[in-house]
């Protein structure tokens, strides 16, 4: 069975045939190419295959295909204009607040939701939010403190 | 000269792919017409094969073959592991624990191979399961294997023996010596003997194994997520008994492994896989796969102790027992590595130890971060405390009286010192605030210590500097997430005085690629450092003598300036120059270089070790009392860099490797129920998130100047593993007098410990 959805995808419609089975990393690796969403467990549970439904972090790996029709999803491709790395993706490379890389693009995207909904979280909030998003090689202190640090420049930003 | 600067993150291209979604890893790598393998495990710890019917599955439209141990029997050496060979490619006649693979579907897409895999029935008859050391031991135990083991020991030297095959059930046997332990330890004033215990953990490496391989005629080809190259190219050669130059691997950015993917794993059966189907094949272990595929051994270690009248350690013996699981994998390694560092920083007149690795039908334990260094070091650091609460005297004051000093040897004949043990411990004590004096509160420390670049090691490199002085360094580092790559064009652009972002890091291929020994055991910035510094050298001495060559005058009146020649008050730009001699589309000077440390019988590990990773580890806890629950307040670990090339990232390696170490103190544990592991999922085994990390954890990178790298520098990956459990049960003794033995310090174990403690003072008021 395939269903017909209709979504943006990074900023762009995209209309075509899923089936019913077919989940968001699947499709967004697969068919468009989007391979910055790893996936990790394959199972909902280490977040490396996070992308962003209308702003809020969803595991591409759990979200079926057809449950997004309608809505805008955001990659790690789709962050930054131009060439040129979002506030987030600028912070988490000037921290250093990755090693293998692999959860990166997830984390990413779970900060960038989070700084969309609180402009400047404490230190337990950052924790707590990314409670979503397992990394396995930093022991996590660079990625709380890439996430100071964007919230810091979307600040004098604005 | 600020390193730091010079070698930033944003500097270095492949940094910015991994932010962006550019990064390529194996688990991205599509090729035409590929194919999907699945494997099919055995649910049982101990069975016999005794037969397997494949016929329902082959007729699934979409499966294109199915590999068995049938299909191991033209392959000439059909086993591996590291020295001792006893892992069949898949199961042959037997499988050896939940988990083992025993068929391998090749189709069209994944789903199809898995549903190819749900319906081959295999014809078990269950043998007896030996879950626990106790049991492979146990008088009567039936045998796990029959035959002797193949191969040998990795190279030993001077005071270490080994035996294989030395009693049922057991692979291998290292026992390490020097001095009199008999009569240092009768000698000594006090003797405490002491067991430990430690748990059996998984590395959780998000990219799961994931490799695509196949054939042209006699030739294969495969992208890998293996973290050695060459070792894999060398072990797919000797399996397949094909030439070397026949097996190309591809290495792009591996998605984590923490020793996990080191050494050959399921890579020859994906080759078998794929020559078997006639087309490329990609295979993608699951999580819950990668959970069955390797463990860091579970260990016990009994510790007997000697010290003099004035708390000086004597001797000591240790009789350690690794569990090995079902097959070799690195157990040779782990067994030589925990054994001979079980001294830990101090200096002694004896030791006397032996490390037995035991068969049991589990998941094979193996290479892990660190390895025999975190078993070793969580129980002599643990002993340490004990023993100097017993004699009534501060821990600290006890370590400090017995480290080794600066050029010291940690054996006989082995290298020297590298660090001055004594400044890392003040500079952790001076980041450890003393807490305000509180019930329930306490303090711990402990100095973890293993030694790192491996036994005789060798790399090879190859710097190119082409006319406009941009720099292209070729080595086999591949980037696990330590920067490997970063840290090799950090050497390069030093040594030659480029500017760190005029550096690429060549893709690592096998036929391209000059070799080394793999990504492993803390040995790539220093040995392929020392390789890639010497390949610059040669290149800068080429293009020196080019411009001599030119300018009419001896290379040594030359200086390189910016991307000029000096010679006396004159300036000569190179790419002019260059260009007008070549022509054409420019220049390379390709320099090479290499290193080998030496073998040398008369050390213990039959080389000496290139240099020491200690890790000065402080942990402030808070123990409940009522609950056993423990909260760890503080945690501030230090490894030496010697020479720190991207301090960010030093301290990145260090707090990712402690909060592995912490995690495997608290929580983190594969368990067993019954014949199968009770929590082989992703969401069952519970890895460290976030918030689950102490309130104040920090890190600090000393610069001790001493390493065998360039410019002194050293590895540090794996020194944060190895001293935190041990800081936090001393911690936790110190809190509430709870005296652990074991991993994880479960509220259960700290409750038990605590009813022991009570227990005792009863007894003693008595």
């Amino acid at each position: 069975m395939t269903i017909p959805v209709s979504l943006v995808i990074n900023g762009k419609t995209q209309a075509f045939d899923v089936g019913a089975h077919h989940v968001v990393a699947d499709v967004l690796r697969e068919r468009f190419g989007l391979t910055g969403c790893k996936v990790g467990c394959d199972q909902g549970v280490c977040g490396a295959c996070t992308v962003l439904v209308d702003g809020a972090p969803v595991t591409g790996c759990a979200t079926f295909m057809f449950a997004v029709d309608g809505r805008e999803v955001t990659t790690i491709e789709g962050l930054g204009l131009d060439g040129a790395l979002s506030p987030v993706q600028q912070a988490f490379l000037a921290a250093g607040a990755f090693q293998c890389g692999f959860c990166t693009a997830g984390m990413i995207l779970s900060v960038t939701a989070l700084l969309l909904r609180d402009r400047d979280p404490d230190e337990a909030t950052i924790r707590q939010w990314l409670a979503g998003n397992i990394c396995r090689c930093t022991g996590y202190n660079a990625i709380v403190e890439a996430v100071r640090r964007a919230a810091r420049q979307v600040a004098e930003a604005s | 000269m600020s390193a730091v600067a010079s070698t930033s993150h944003e500097g270095f291209a492949e940094f910015r792919k991994k932010v962006t979604g550019g990064g390529v890893y194996a688990f991205d790598i599509c090729v035409d017409r590929m194919l999907h393998g699945k494997l099919l495990r055995s649910p049982h710890a101990h069975a016999r094969i005794r037969s397997i019917d494949l016929r329902a599955a082959l007729q699934i439209p979409g499966v294109v073959s199915i590999i068995t141990g049938e299909d191991l029997r033209d392959l000439p050496d059909p086993y591996y592991g590291v020295g001792l060979r006893d892992q069949p490619v898949i199961a042959m006649d037997r499988v050896r624990y939940a988990g083992d693979v025993v068929a391998a579907v090749t189709a069209v897409d994944e789903q199809t191979a898995f549903r190819a895999t749900q319906a081959i029935m295999v014809d078990y008859e269950p043998l007896p399961a030996l879950m626990s050391v106790a049991a492979a031991l146990a008088p009567g135990a039936p045998l796990i294997f029959e035959e002797p083991t193949r191969g040998g020991s990795p190279v030993l030297g001077a005071g270490s023996g080994f035996r294989i095959d030395p009693a049922p059930n057991v692979l291998y046997e290292y026992s390490f010596a020097y001095g009199d332990a008999d009569h240092w330890l009768g000698a000594a004033d006090q003797v405490f003997t002491d067991t430990f215990d430690i748990s059996r953990i998984n590395h959780y490496h998000l990219e799961p194994y994931v490799n695509v391989a196949w054939w042209s005629g006699s030739r294969v080809e495969m992208w890998s997520c293996n973290q050695d190259p060459f070792v894999l190219r060398a072990d797919i050669s000797r399996i397949f008994g094909m030439p070397v130059n026949d097996v190309r691997i591809h290495t792009p950015l591996i998605g984590g492994g923490f020793g996990g993917k080191s050494y050959c794993k399921m890579e020859p059966l994906l080759a078998l896989m794929a020559r078997k189907a006639g087309a490329p094949v990609r295979l993608a272990l699951s999580m819950d796969e990668s959970l069955l595929t390797l463990v860091k051994h579970p260990a016990s270690l009994t510790l007997t102790t000697g010290l003099d009248a004035h708390g000086r350690l004597l001797a000591r013996r240790a009789r350690i027992d690794l569990d090995g699981g079902a097959y070799c994998d690195a157990s040779t390694l782990v067994a030589i590595k925990t054994g001979f560092r079980i001294g830990g920083p101090y200096a002694w007149k004896a030791i006397d130890s032996c490390a037995r690795v035991i068969r049991t039908t589990t998941v094979p334990s193996g290479s892990f971060r660190g390895f025999g260094g975190t078993q070793a070091s969580w129980a002599s650091e643990r002993q340490m405390d004990m023993i100097a609460r017993r004699r009534g005297e501060y821990p600290l004051a006890l370590r400090r009286r017995n480290l080794l000093k600066v050029g010291q040897p940690f054996a006989p004949n082995d290298s020297g010192m590298d660090c001055d043990l004594a400044a890392g411990l003040d500079q952790l004590v001076a980041q450890m605030p003393p807490a305000a004096r509180k019930s329930g509160r306490g303090m711990g420390f402990a100095i973890g210590i293993k030694d790192a670049g491996g036994t005789g090691n060798h790399a090879q490199a190859q710097v190119r500097l082409n006319q406009r002085g941009d720099v292209m360094v070729s080595a086999a580092a591949v980037d696990i997430g330590q920067g490997g790559p970063a840290a090799m064009c950090a050497i390069a652009t030093q040594a030659l005085g480029r500017p760190f972002g005029s550096a690429t890091y060549a893709a690592v291929d096998t036929e391209h690629t000059p070799p080394d020994n793999g990504t492993h055991v803390s040995c790539a910035t220093t040995i392929t450092g020392l390789a890639v510094e010497a390949a610059a050298l040669d290149a800068r001495a080429q293009l020196l003598a080019f411009g001599a060559a030119r300018l009419g005058c001896a290379a040594a009146d030359l200086e390189l300036e910016g991307w000029s020649l000096r010679h006396g008050a004159e300036l000569h730009p190179l790419e002019p120059m260059i260009r007008s001699y070549y022509g054409g589309v420019g220049w390379e000077f390709a320099g090479r270089g290499s290193f080998k440390e030496p073998y040398n019988p008369a050390t213990p590990m039959g080389a000496r070790n290139v240099s020491w990773m200690p890790c000065w580890s402080g942990a402030e806890v808070e123990v409940d009392g009522e609950t056993g629950q423990v909260a760890v307040l503080r945690l501030v670990v230090g490894a030496d860099a010697g020479r720190a090339l991207d301090l960010g990232a030093c301290h990145g390696q260090i707090e990712g490797a402690a909060a592995q170490a912490f995690a495997q103190a608290m929580f983190e544990e594969l368990r067993y129920q019954g014949e199968s592991p009770a929590n082989a999922t992703p969401l069952t085994y519970r890895v460290p998130r976030a918030a689950d990390m102490p309130a104040a954890f920090s890190s600090f990178v000393a610069e001790h100047g001493l390493g065998a790298g360039p410019g002194g520098l050293k590895g540090i990956g794996e020194a944060g593993m190895v001293g935190i459990a041990a800081a936090i049960a001393n911690a936790i003794e110190d809190a509430c007098g709870a005296s652990l033995t074991r991993i994880p310090f479960t509220p259960e174990r700290v409750l038990e410990a605590l009813d022991a403690q009570s227990s005792n003072i009863c007894a003693a008021s008595k």
